[in-house]
C-alpha cells in the first residue's frame, strides 16, 4: 500500500445513514409517481442530492446522518467488530450524487418520471448498501478505472 | 397516477433491489476452478510483504489477492486470508493494490476487488474467488489442489 490510510470508521455509519437514504429515496419514488407530488418529489431529489454532495465531498464522518450515528446509534451498540476505511463508502456517495444529479436534470429538460426513475435507481444501491452491506466501491470502481471514466 | 398502480411499482422496485442483494449474496466469495490456468510471472506482480519483496511462491499454495483503495471488503478478506496463511505452514498470501496497477488488473481480468487467485506451489493459477471468500471457499479451493 503506498498512500497512507485515512481514519478508519465504524462500517455500520455508513450502512446507517444508506438506510435512511433509501427510505427517503422511496418517498422521493412514490411522490415522483404522481402529477399533483411531482414538485415535492423534485425538492425532496435535491435535498438528497445535496446531502450526497456533502458526503462525496466531506466523507461520512462530517455528514449529517454520520453525525447521528454517533451521537444516537453507536453509544447504544457494542464496539464494532472491523474497523473500516472511509473512502469505500465516500465513492459510494459520489456515485449517489451523480445518479441523483440525472434525476435533476431529467426533471429539468422535462422528461416524465425522470425523478422517479434516478431515484429508484439510487434506491436499489442505498437499500443493497443498507441491507446486505454491498459496497458498490468494490464492484464498480476498478472497472470504471479501468475503461477510463474516473482517473 | 391511481393509488395501486404505485403501490405496485414500489413493491416491484423493493423486490427487485432485494433479489439482487439475494443474487449477489449467494454468488459472491465462491471459489471457482480454474482449468489450464496460467503460470504467474512473480517478478511482475511486484508484491511485497512486510516490506520486502517477494521472491517465492508458497510451498503449496499462494493466495494473491487484488485490492483497491475503494474496497471495504478487502479487508475482511485481508484478515480471513492472513489468518489462514498463519494457521497453515507453506501457504503465502500477498495483497496487490491495483488502483494504479491496470495493467494487472486487465492482465488478470480484475473487474471486482477483492478478487483473489488461489495458485498451486508452481505458481499456477488453480482457482479465483471474488469478493469476500464465504467459509469453507479457502478450503474447496485448496481441496481441488489436493491441498488440506
Amino acid at each position: 500500500m503506498s498512500k497512507p490510510t485515512p481514519t478508519q470508521i465504524d462500517p455500520r455509519g455508513p450502512r446507517f445513514g444508506a438506510a435512511i437514504t433509501s427510505l427517503l429515496l422511496l418517498v422521493t419514488v412514490w411522490l415522483g409517481l404522481d402529477a399533483t407530488t411531482q414538485d415535492a418529489a423534485f425538492g425532496l431529489l435535491v435535498a438528497i442530492t445535496a446531502l450526497f454532495a456533502i458526503g462525496a465531498i466531506f466523507g461520512n464522518s462530517r455528514h449529517p446522518y454520520g453525525w447521528l450515528f454517533k451521537k444516537f446509534v453507536r453509544p447504544k451498540l457494542a464496539a464494532p467488530k472491523e474497523l473500516e476505511d472511509p473512502r469505500p463508502p465516500q465513492f459510494a456517495q459520489a456515485v449517489g450524487l451523480f445518479v441523483a444529479a440525472i434525476g435533476i436534470v431529467l426533471q429539468v429538460v422535462g422528461v416524465e418520471y425522470g425523478v422517479a426513475y434516478a431515484a429508484g435507481a439510487a434506491f436499489i444501491a442505498a437499500f443493497l448498501n443498507a441491507a446486505f452491506a454491498y459496497c458498490l466501491g468494490c464492484q464498480i470502481y476498478l472497472g470504471l478505472k479501468r475503461v477510463g471514466v474516473i482517473r | 397516477m391511481p393509488l395501486e398502480t404505485k403501490l405496485i411499482a414500489l413493491a416491484i422496485l423493493v423486490l427487485v433491489a432485494t433479489a439482487a442483494g439475494i443474487f449477489w449474496r449467494v454468488n459472491t466469495g465462491k471459489a471457482h476452478r480454474v482449468r489450464s490456468g496460467e503460470q504467474v510471472q512473480l517478478a511482475r506482480l511486484e508484491a511485497t510483504k512486510d516490506g520486502s519483496a517477494v521472491k517465492a511462491f508458497g510451498k503449496r499454495a499462494t493466495f494473491v489477492q487484488f485490492s483497491s483503495e475503494v474496497c471495504s471488503q478487502c479487508r475482511t478478506t485481508a484478515r480471513i486470508l492472513g489468518e489462514y496463511e498463519t494457521k497453515h505452514k507453506d501457504v503465502l498470501h500477498l495483497e496487490v493494490d491495483v488502483t494504479d496497477r491496470l495493467d494487472l488488473a486487465a492482465h488478470f481480468n480484475v473487474l471486482q476487488t477483492p478478487t483473489t487467485l488461489v495458485l498451486d506451489g508452481a505458481g499456477r493459477v488453480r482457482a479465483r474467488i471474488g469478493g469476500t471468500p464465504k467459509h469453507g471457499a479457502i478450503q474447496e479451493a485448496l481441496e481441488s489442489l489436493e491441498i488440506r
